[in-house]
């Protein structure tokens, strides 16, 4: 008996148990596998094939082959919403991590009515997103609104936050940065694993309060913050809700705010879709956002290996 | 109560239309109607609720009682996503429903909804009575694809109150009547407006497409958009020059932030605010519920001066009835479509509604009497200048631009030359 043989013979049972928990493991998964080719890798394939066609739902498509893509760069309200959502995402983003952290940091001294605090700073994040934005609407009400009359009290400037096209997109910002409560949280959690006799070490060898965040805490939180960034660059691409919900006037199904400076990506893509009924450059838009986000994503985790630092690096 | 309710109802789906896959689903899944005990149940999906679906049901209760052959099953579903939705399966969901007029374009050149002609031919139905202003909207191709039955157009509406306090008599006839009018019924000063002669009831902005039809516009010419029409132009400068250069647009904007909500009693025509508005024939109804005590008054938009000829130019858009394509019954429907808009039940529905009826031959109805100032919008609809912004397949794309077009005008960011310039250059692509 060689050794191959002898080391074939004791490692057959255990393949036979690893296949077995293979086909457990897909088992198990079937429900879910038959689910996404059905209803969304079937669909997604689709829609490829519809961004090459003119197709609107009640006629055969069309093959058009780039046309809808080209046509999109050439189309101001496309370039305007490409903008927009720009806008939200690069200012929107850094600013709601930097801010859940900083109020992370807040939230982890331990101070009398901690948990309470931290409820409070939870809470806008279970609001319905529909309920919150009404009565956003009303807080930016340039006349009445609690922010301006604030903002008179304290002799700033009282801009009419949902008129004015400079002043909309700075308010959809603040919308955002209200719902921070979610990241925060999981800042919260991740300050929970910060090595605290690094940081106690620290203190020993005399560092400043700054160095120890710079130096112990932060490259603790760089994987979360990894995660948070992607996730909120993804959620800040697609957002669709608030911008829609702030622009709903009477009989203008296909309003962008003033100046259209509300038209987010998303709300172009919704009216092409179901207020034009233009489904092959709305699969098109899709197609441009899927490939945005991929491109963009792949950036960070690329940039990743310089500032996220895991484990024991 | 129908004007804006209507449209405010049906845009409603809108906000949920994210989940329109899903209707798309529903749709494709149920069939409509169907035998049951020798009669044939038709399925009428209809975009009105609360007492405007009540007043439609007991049209549909009083039809079904007369009937041996049919059974009329009425559901309100005020989302219009559903409602396209359910058109796309080959077994419709619904064999009748309602929209506006101006969807016949779109929607006959995409094969959605069935030609009446065949029906029409067949039955020698007469459709002399219907009001001409509708019956453009609902005709493509020479071919009619949907019969109207409440119509909503629009006037001056003026507050006596605040026209006595302002010495003004006599309501404007001509523009620059108006001009003048709004200059005395408007209070401002360096800090703000207190009360504002014309403006829009829920923005800086005004009905553009009316004004533009009041100066002798026309919106389209020989079937194609003409955004850039003289009295297009002429009627949105009269805004700017008279309203927003005037008084700021940041004035405004401001005073408009402080407006409440459209249909309540904080509509700012109802607290004052507002001395004139352009607003609809639901307005009788909505000013008796909402604000009973106030004195008001109607009138036709103002003629430019030295235009006689444009007196009582009003821009009329019909509420409908269509057969879509995918209607398993519809030649039940048909029958039922007839009897929705027979006299008898569109008396009784636009009294319930306060529309106007497309019918010619109600116009002088007396059973309309009782609803005050009704009478001015009924003759609008009965003058030769009530027109429409007819029905082409790009009508929904045409009124986007032109919503982009009156927000930048609405800012001052274009003139009104600038803004229809723009629309004008974006037609030439459009698709039809």
């Amino acid at each position: 008996m060689t050794a191959e043989t002898s080391l074939a013979k004791r490692s057959a049972p255990g393949m036979g148990r690893r296949r077995r928990l293979t086909i457990a493991g897909f088992g198990f998964s079937l429900p879910w596998i038959i689910g996404f080719l059905v209803f969304m890798a079937g669909p997604i394939v689709v829609s490829l094939y519809y961004s090459f066609t003119e197709f609107n739902l009640f006629q055969p498509p069309q093959w058009v082959g780039l046309k809808n893509y080209v046509s999109l760069f050439s189309d101001d309200r496309f370039l305007h919403s490409m903008f927009n959502t720009a806008y939200l995402a690069i200012i929107g983003v850094p600013l709601g991590l930097a801010l859940a952290l900083l109020v992370a940091l807040a939230l982890n001294f331990p101070v009398r009515g901690q948990p309470l605090y931290r409820a409070i700073v939870y809470l806008p994040a279970i609001v319905p997103v529909v309920t919150a934005t009404y009565l956003w609407r009303w807080v930016f009400n340039a006349q009445y609104g609690y922010l301006n009359q604030l903002l008179s009290h304290v002799g700033l400037p009282q801009p009419d936050w949902l008129e004015e096209p400079f002043w909309t997109k700075p308010a959809v910002i603040i919308i955002m940065l209200w719902g921070i409560g979610g990241t925060t949280v999981i800042y919260l959690a991740a300050l929970q694993q910060v090595p605290q006799q690094l940081l106690e070490a620290a203190a020993v060898d005399g560092a400043n309060t700054w160095q120890r965040f710079w130096n112990v805490t932060w490259p603790t939180l760089t994987p979360v913050t990894l995660f948070q960034l992607i996730l909120g660059i993804i959620g800040a691409l697609q957002i669709f809700a608030p911008t829609y919900l702030l622009t709903q006037s009477r009989l203008s199904p296909a309003n962008g705010g003033p100046g259209d400076s509300l038209l987010t990506y998303a709300m172009y893509l919704f009216q092409n879709a179901f207020i034009f009924l233009k489904m092959g450059q709305a699969a098109a838009m899709a197609w441009i956002l899927f490939v945005v986000i991929g491109g963009l994503t792949a950036l960070i985790l690329w940039s990743s290996r310089r500032w996220v630092h895991y484990g024991a690096e | 109560m129908s004007g804006p309710v209507l449209s405010r109802r049906r845009f409603v789906g809108l906000s949920i239309a994210s989940a329109a896959s899903a209707g798309v689903l529903a749709g494709c899944s149920s069939g409509s109607g169907g035998k049951s005990g020798g009669k044939t149940t038709i399925k009428f999906s209809y975009l009105w609720t609360g007492e405007e679906a009540k007043a439609l049901q007991k049209v549909v209760e009083k039809f079904n009682r007369s009937q041996k052959d049919i059974v009329v099953q009425g559901v309100s579903n005020p989302d219009t996503q559903a409602q396209l939705a359910s058109m796309t399966g080959s077994k419709g969901a619904f064999d009748i429903s309602d929209n506006f007029g101006n969807a016949t374009g779109d929607w006959a050149s995409k094969g959605i909804i069935k030609s009446l002609d065949d029906y029409i031919k067949q039955d020698k139905y007469d459709l002399s009575d219907f009001a001409p202003a509708a019956m453009e909207t609902v005709r493509y191709q020479n071919s009619v694809y949907q019969l109207p039955i409440a119509v909503n157009n629009s006037a001056l509406l003026y507050n006596k109150s605040l026209f006595d306090q302002a010495g003004i008599n006599d309501p404007p006839k001509t523009t620059s009547e108006w001009a003048s009018a709004i200059a005395k019924t408007t209070k401002s000063n360096s800090s703000g407006i207190s009360q504002l002669g014309l403006c829009g009831t829920s923005s800086a902005g005004i009905d553009y497409q009316t004004m533009g039809v009041c100066f002798g516009g026309k919106w389209y010419t020989n079937g194609k958009p003409s955004p850039t029409d003289p009295g297009n132009i002429a009627g949105a400068q009269f805004y700017v020059d008279n309203v927003l250069k005037k008084y700021g647009v940041k004035h405004i904007n401001r005073f408009a932030s402080g407006f409440g909500d459209y249909q309540s009693p904080q509509n700012p025509f109802y607290q004052g605010k507002l001395a004139m508005v352009i607003d609809g024939e639901w307005q009788p109804a909505f000013i008796k519920n909402f604000a009973p005590k106030l004195e008001w008054g109607v009138v036709s938009v103002p003629y430019p001066d030295g235009h006689p000829e444009l007196a009582n130019t009003n821009l009329v858009s019909p509420g409908t009835f269509f057969i879509p394509s995918n209607s398993q019954h519809p030649d039940e429907a048909w029958v039922f479509l007839k009897y929705l808009v027979s006299t008898e039940a569109m008396r009784e529905f636009t009294l319930a509604l306060s529309n106007l009826p497309s019918r010619t031959s109600l116009l002088k109805d007396k059973a309309y009497g009782d609803i005050p100032n009704f009478d001015v919008f009924l003759n609008l609809l009965a003058s030769k200048n009530a027109t429409s912004m007819g029905s082409n397949p790009d009508y929904t794309q045409y009124t986007a631009d032109l919503t982009t077009a009156a927000d930048q005008i609405t800012r001052l960011a274009k003139t009104p030359a600038q803004a229809y310039a723009a629309v004008a250059t974006k037609a030439q692509s459009y698709d039809s």
